[in-house]
């Protein structure tokens, strides 16, 4: 009997080893993939689609051809002034003839029997001189995420992401602070429960049920394609957890810290700056962080309220670069790990505050 | 009212009004603006002209075939979810909690990760996993040893859901997971010690100790899940490409965007549009009824 029992857990501990084996290897493996593949070039992904890069690293010896300027070129200001001074170099063996992997060499700095070659002349990147190596060298490694950045604009969508998701979260956690503490620490309590009853209704909605309406209400506003249009929908999209999370902090706060301040002569602004606040720093953590995600990663309210580029967010601004450049697999992973980076630092810098937070905010939902 | 009183009154009224206001206005207000519009021709193309229609955007809604078509998908992603992501969740959580497996901190924020990636991104990734010649088929050229050998099931309008399931499943399985596991830490130890001293084998523990202890955290788990599964648009959206694939897999947020936003021609969009949302809404509340019901009947039935 005891044996028998022996050995059954000891087949349950292998079968949950496989299976937790197994799933973290299925969560880490796509991801993984997506890492390494976005330092490789569509020839070497055409090539084998799992083969760790090499290409892109190994170009000491590459092969690149002089080309005559061109309106199709990306040139940059400098270059585009005083074409004649530089040397036009393409790739051969990375995208060749697409005018995609492009260097621009100072013709002042290299060899003179280098700097006079034609269009069409060969030059290997071994012939130029160190600093225009290193250069090469540096371009070359980061031609996907360069690519990424510079075509599908993502610098500005990515500081538009931060903005978002920072001073959404900075209202929303101030706003639900306050009415937190307004609803367990005053004495009306009728009207404290009707506030609650209100505000949890929006528990119930997401930004996706009512985008139509709200679509509609900011454009009659002018607010769409405005950044505090949609500063303003994350906002108050967050109000409902984040309040629910925050009243319950605060009633769990001592009556009496909050009385003994109001007889020192402290009004109910300052006992609200200057004991809920600071007391209630892990609860602001963990609000932020989890709404700060959300934000993050939110698509379809950008996708509807954003058409200019100045106001798109990061996934959409990848999801529009991925439909742009279907062919160019290597700089559209590029994107994606620009778009997941962030999150992923974030999560495992703060894990187990986040998984805290997410029980909570679910639970008493 | 003494001034005191009065003076607390305006005080909480000022920490209420802000957030309350915004809430209200952003959230509150387009909630009866969507139920309003989907009774109307509201016309975008002529300025917003508007008169009252009665059912007929209802009557529309029902008579599309897209319709239901989409609701039957997303009725596929509410079983997964439900039949899916809890049960698998519930299990992981549960081999954690009995500490099967050592590195269960490790192993819990693995799982979970997905959790906080961008569906979009993800569902940009396993277009590309599943893609032709991707990763997937590639592994499929190996192992078959056939070289053209190509991963379809997203390509058919019959087994498109499969691979999307997949993602799902690898997306919220975790979520799922530290819900129970943080509910079963709550459980007394002492519980499970008793039963074992009453000579109960491991499945009775399971099954008579510890499901009817978490009934509840199941039943809120299975409102969100219908919930999220209801509402559910990014990942979808992107794992399939426009036209004919997305059209297979699609499902009603997906319907109500491109009714909305991208079928210009049709001078009622908006208002069909918010016919659709406001359907998921009552459809999930609908569900989330019936998860109760079987709740309550599953509980009398613990009692009696």
């Amino acid at each position: 009997m005891k044996t028998q029992e022996n050995h059954n857990f000891r087949v349950g501990t292998i079968l949950s080893y496989i299976l937790f084996l197994g799933w973290t290897l299925l969560t880490i493996l796509p991801l993984f993939w997506m890492a390494y593949s976005s330092f490789k070039s569509n020839e070497e992904l055409t090539r084998d689609i799992y083969a760790f890069p090499k290409d892109l690293f190994e170009n000491v010896d590459d092969e690149y051809v002089v080309i005559a300027p061109s309106l199709n070129l990306m040139m940059p200001k400098e270059v585009r002034s005083a074409t004649s001074e530089y040397l036009i170099i393409e790739s051969t063996s990375i995208a060749p003839n697409r005018l995609l992997m492009v260097h621009y060499l100072p013709k002042k700095d290299l060899d003179p029997h280098v700097a006079q070659r034609k269009t069409g002349d060969k030059i290997y990147v071994n012939e130029l001189p160190r600093r225009l190596q290193r250069q090469v060298n540096r371009t070359t490694i980061w031609f996907n995420y360069t690519s990424a950045f510079r075509r599908g604009a993502l610098g500005g969508k990515f500081l538009n992401s931060i903005l978002y998701a920072s001073v959404s979260t900075f209202l929303m956690v101030f706003f639900s602070l306050m009415i937190g503490y307004a609803v367990s620490k005053f004495p009306f309590k009728k009207l404290s429960a009707v506030v609650m009853g209100l505000i949890g209704v929006g528990y119930l909605i997401s930004t996706n049920s009512v985008i139509i309406p709200l679509f509609l209400m900011l454009s009659n506003l002018s607010l769409t394609d405005t950044h505090v249009g949609i500063i303003l929908v994350y906002t108050a999209f967050g109000i409902p957890m984040s309040v629910l999370l925050a009243s319950q902090f605060i009633r769990g706060l001592p009556d009496s810290l909050i009385e003994s301040a109001e007889i020192d002569g402290a009004g109910m602004f300052r006992a609200f700056r200057s004991i809920i606040i600071p007391m209630t720093v892990p609860v602001i953590i963990t609000i932020s962080i989890i709404n700060a995600l959300g934000i993050w990663n939110e698509f379809l309210l950008v996708l509807v309220l954003a058409s200019k580029e100045i106001t798109k967010s990061l996934p959409v601004g990848v999801y529009s670069f991925s439909s742009l450049t279907s062919t160019q697999l290597g700089w559209q992973l590029a994107a994606l790990v620009i778009a997941t980076l962030p999150t992923m630092l974030v999560y495992f810098s703060f894990n187990r505050r986040i998984t805290r937070g997410v029980v909570a905010g679910a639970v008493k939902g | 009212m003494n001034p005191r009183d009065k003076r607390k009154l305006l005080g909480y009224a000022g920490f209420i009004a802000p957030g309350l206001a915004i809430y209200l206005f952003i959230v509150a207000y387009p909630v009866i603006y969507s139920i309003g519009l989907s009774f109307t021709d509201y016309n975008p193309n002529r300025g917003g002209e508007w008169s009252f229609v009665g059912l007929l955007q209802y009557k529309t809604m029902f008579s599309n075939p897209m319709f239901w078509h989409s609701l039957k998908n997303n009725m596929i992603v509410v079983a997964v979810s439900a039949f899916g992501q809890i049960p698998i969740g519930f299990a992981l959580a549960y081999i954690l909690y009995r500490g099967l497996v050592k590195g269960r901190d490790f192993f819990q924020s693995m799982v979970f990760l997905p959790q906080f990636l961008s569906p979009i991104v993800i569902g940009i990734l396993f277009r590309k996993l599943v893609g032709a010649d991707g990763p997937v088929s590639r592994l499929l050229q190996l192992m078959s040893g056939d070289p053209g050998k190509q991963f379809t099931l997203m390509l058919k309008s019959g087994t498109v859901m499969l691979p999307i399931a997949f993602a799902l499943l690898w997306m919220y399985t975790g979520f799922y997971m530290v819900i129970f596991l943080a509910n079963l830490q709550k459980i007394d130890s002492h519980v499970i010690e008793a039963a074992k001293i009453d000579g109960a084998s491991e499945t009775q523990i399971f099954g008579r100790v510890i499901v009817p202890m978490l009934s509840g955290t199941i039943l809120v788990t299975t409102i969100l899940a219908i919930a999220g599964s209801l509402k559910g648009f990014d990942l979808i959206f992107a794992i399939t490409t426009e036209g004919l694939q997305r059209n297979n897999a699609m499902v009603l947020p997906i319907f109500m965007y491109q009714t909305a936003f991208q079928d210009y021609t049709n001078t009622m969009r908006f208002a069909f549009g918010s016919a659709i949302s406001n359907a998921i809404v009552v459809i999930s509340v609908a569900l989330i009824g019936v998860a109760n019901a079987v709740a309550k009947r599953f509980n009398a039935g613990e009692i009696g």
